[in-house]
Formats: structure tokens, C-alpha cells, sequence
């Protein structure tokens, strides 16, 4: 037990990092390059205003159309996405792991707020895995690994709130709570979770063309 | 013999009492610095001084009530009559993040390095 806690708290959290980080940093060179090589109209065709323009309208709740036909989904996403982003960050038991390694801290989240805001995670999981498994326009588009993605996204949720409330085989738990934190690091840059850095260049892109060259809204 | 009720809310107070305070002995638990934290965010540690320091075989007493001086560990003195917080509490840090990572480093710290102890928050800190 002893071993395998500075083990993964350890050298495999730091792989973790550096995977994350450098994995990202290749992934934008290597679409970068991709693109230049490809199509390099890409690049003459983004324009700053249009593309702020459009990127604005899809981070506003209902601020699209399709937003408007699908508002359940619109309320689901926007939450999951809140939550997901604030609670690994400012939970306290993270922070004082910020402060116990590097001695930096910050704002931390009340314990019943981020206990609320994980189970919106993982109940915005399950209306997912509901919507790819009965929406058949979702469901033909699905393959097995995006069930896998959810999976991975939802696990570090369900085990850190398993641990927090000191659940049967906490400890355990908390080694699956690190683990699956760290795959899910090591996930976002080679899967299409690395639309989290990836989507204002996407969207601004779309905007872009939308705007400047077909002179059409893309909300 | 018929008991007023008097007498037995009496007896019945005397008996939780008794009850409470043998519990409070047994366990032994110590709230080390307990005043320190405004609104702790986590259950306080039940720290059994006497048993954990048997059971670790720990004799020397500076290992935890030790003495810096600019930075360096005196040998031979130790620090029992004061609080971990006279040194370790940062003034103006509300929720005392300094002191907190104190604790972590020299309880799960020294676990670690013994392969023996609790490490996860839960097995210290519980509900």
C-alpha cells in the first residue's frame, strides 16, 4: 500500500504532467503543421473578430440555435463543463497538495458545494451514456471508444466521491481516485478530450469562414 | 419501589456522563492545535499520543517536538511546552495552509518512509 502511494503519487504523477503537457504541445505542432501543409487556406481565412464572435455565441448558455432545440442537453452540458473545470482545481484536498508540494494555494470550494458539483459530473455522465445509447442520430455516430471516454472522464468523480465520504475500501479507493486521475491527464491530448484546447481554434475557424467569407451566422 | 422520575433523570445523567468521559479516556484523542483552525474543512485528527508512539517504538521525543534554530535542528532540545502553531501558524493565512501542510509532511511523511501508518486523508481524518 505504502509502495504503491508514492508510487503514483510520486514518478507516475509527474509522468502524468509531463505526458499531458508535452502531448499537448505535439498535438498542436503536429495539426499545426498538418494544416499548413494541407490547407493552408485555413490560415487566410481566420479572422480574429469573426472568430470572437462565434466563440462567444457557443460559451453562452442558449446562445445558439441549436442550443434552443436541445435544452435539456444545453443546461447538462454547460453545468457538467462548469463543474468539471472547478472542482478538481479548487477542491481543498487538492489545494493543500499544491501547497504541500510547490507552496502555492488558492481559493477552495466549500466541501458541500464541490460534494454537489461532482455529482452533477457524474450524473451529466450518465445523461450522456443515456443520450449515445437511446438518440439514434448520437448513436450511430458513436464507436467504443467514446463509451470509453466517458468512462475515464466520470471515473475520477465516482472514486473521489467514494473517498470522501469514506466509503467501504476508502484507502484502496483513493489509489483508483490518483490512477484515474492521471489517465485521464495522460487521455486529453490523444483523444478528442483535447477539444478543450482545441475547440477556439475550431470554432474560431468555422466563424471565420461563416463570417467573413459565406457572410452567414454559425449560432 | 417506585423510582420518581426525578431520581432517574438524575441516574441517567450521572451513567452518560460516566459513559462519555470513559469513552473520551479510552480513545485518548488529542485535537493537536484544535483553537488554531477557524472553520476546519476536514473532521480533526484522533491522535492517540501514548499508543502511536508505542506502537511506532518512537522514544526520542524531538522527532516530533523538535527545535530549529535559522533553519537548522539543535540536537538534544526539544519543544513539548509549546504548540506546533507557535512556529509553524503563518499570521493572516485563515485557514492556516502552512500548519496543515506541517502536519501532512511529518505524519504521512515519516509513514511513508516506514512503510507503517495511515497516508490517505480518510484513515487520519475521519467522519
Amino acid at each position: 500500500m505504502h509502495s504503491i502511494y508514492s508510487f503514483v503519487t510520486g514518478p507516475l504523477a509527474w509522468l502524468a504532467f509531463i505526458v499531458f503537457i508535452g502531448g499537448s504541445a505535439f498535438r498542436f505542432y503536429s495539426l499545426y503543421s498538418l494544416a499548413r501543409k494541407k490547407d493552408a487556406l485555413v490560415f487566410e481565412y481566420m479572422n480574429l473578430k469573426f472568430a470572437l464572435r462565434s466563440i462567444g455565441h457557443w460559451l453562452t448558455p442558449f446562445g445558439t440555435r441549436n442550443m434552443n432545440l436541445n435544452p435539456a442537453m444545453t443546461v447538462v452540458t454547460f453545468a457538467f463543463h462548469i463543474c468539471l473545470f472547478l472542482v478538481p482545481l479548487f477542491v481543498f484536498a487538492h489545494v493543500i497538495m499544491w501547497k504541500e508540494s510547490f507552496n502555492i494555494s488558492w481559493f477552495t470550494l466549500p466541501g458541500v458545494l464541490a460534494d454537489l458539483m461532482t455529482l452533477v459530473v457524474i450524473f451529466s455522465c450518465g445523461f450522456f451514456l443515456y443520450r449515445r445509447i437511446m438518440l439514434p442520430e448520437v448513436r450511430y455516430l458513436t464507436t467504443a471508444v467514446d463509451y470509453l471516454i466517458l468512462f475515464i472522464v466520470a471515473a475520477p468523480f465516482i472514486t473521489g466521491f467514494w473517498v470522501y465520504h469514506q466509503w467501504a475500501g476508502f484507502p484502496t479507493m483513493t489509489i483508483l481516485h490518483i490512477l484515474s486521475g492521471e489517465i485521464m491527464l495522460v487521455a486529453i491530448p490523444f483523444t478528442k478530450l483535447f477539444h478543450m484546447f482545441l475547440f477556439p481554434f475550431t470554432r474560431g475557424y468555422m466563424g471565420s469562414e461563416f463570417g467573413s467569407v459565406r457572410m452567414a451566422k454559425d449560432w | 419501589m417506585k423510582i420518581r422520575p426525578r431520581t432517574f433523570k438524575i441516574v441517567a445523567m450521572i451513567f452518560a456522563i460516566s459513559l462519555i468521559s470513559f469513552a473520551a479516556w479510552c480513545n485518548d484523542c488529542m485535537d493537536i492545535d484544535a483553537d488554531v483552525f477557524e472553520n476546519n474543512k476536514r473532521p480533526f485528527v484522533c491522535f492517540s499520543h501514548d499508543d502511536h508512539n508505542d506502537n511506532a517504538g518512537i522514544e526520542d521525543c524531538a522527532v516530533c517536538h523538535h527545535v530549529y534554530e535559522d533553519g537548522k535542528l539543535v540536537a538534544d532540545e526539544t519543544s513539548e511546552d509549546s504548540t506546533c502553531s507557535e512556529c509553524h501558524a503563518v499570521e493572516g493565512d485563515s485557514k492556516q495552509m502552512a500548519l496543515i501542510a506541517r502536519y501532512h509532511d511529518r505524519c504521512r511523511g515519516c509513514h511513508l518512509e516506514r512503510k507503517s501508518g495511515p497516508v490517505t486523508c480518510g484513515e487520519c481524518h475521519k467522519k
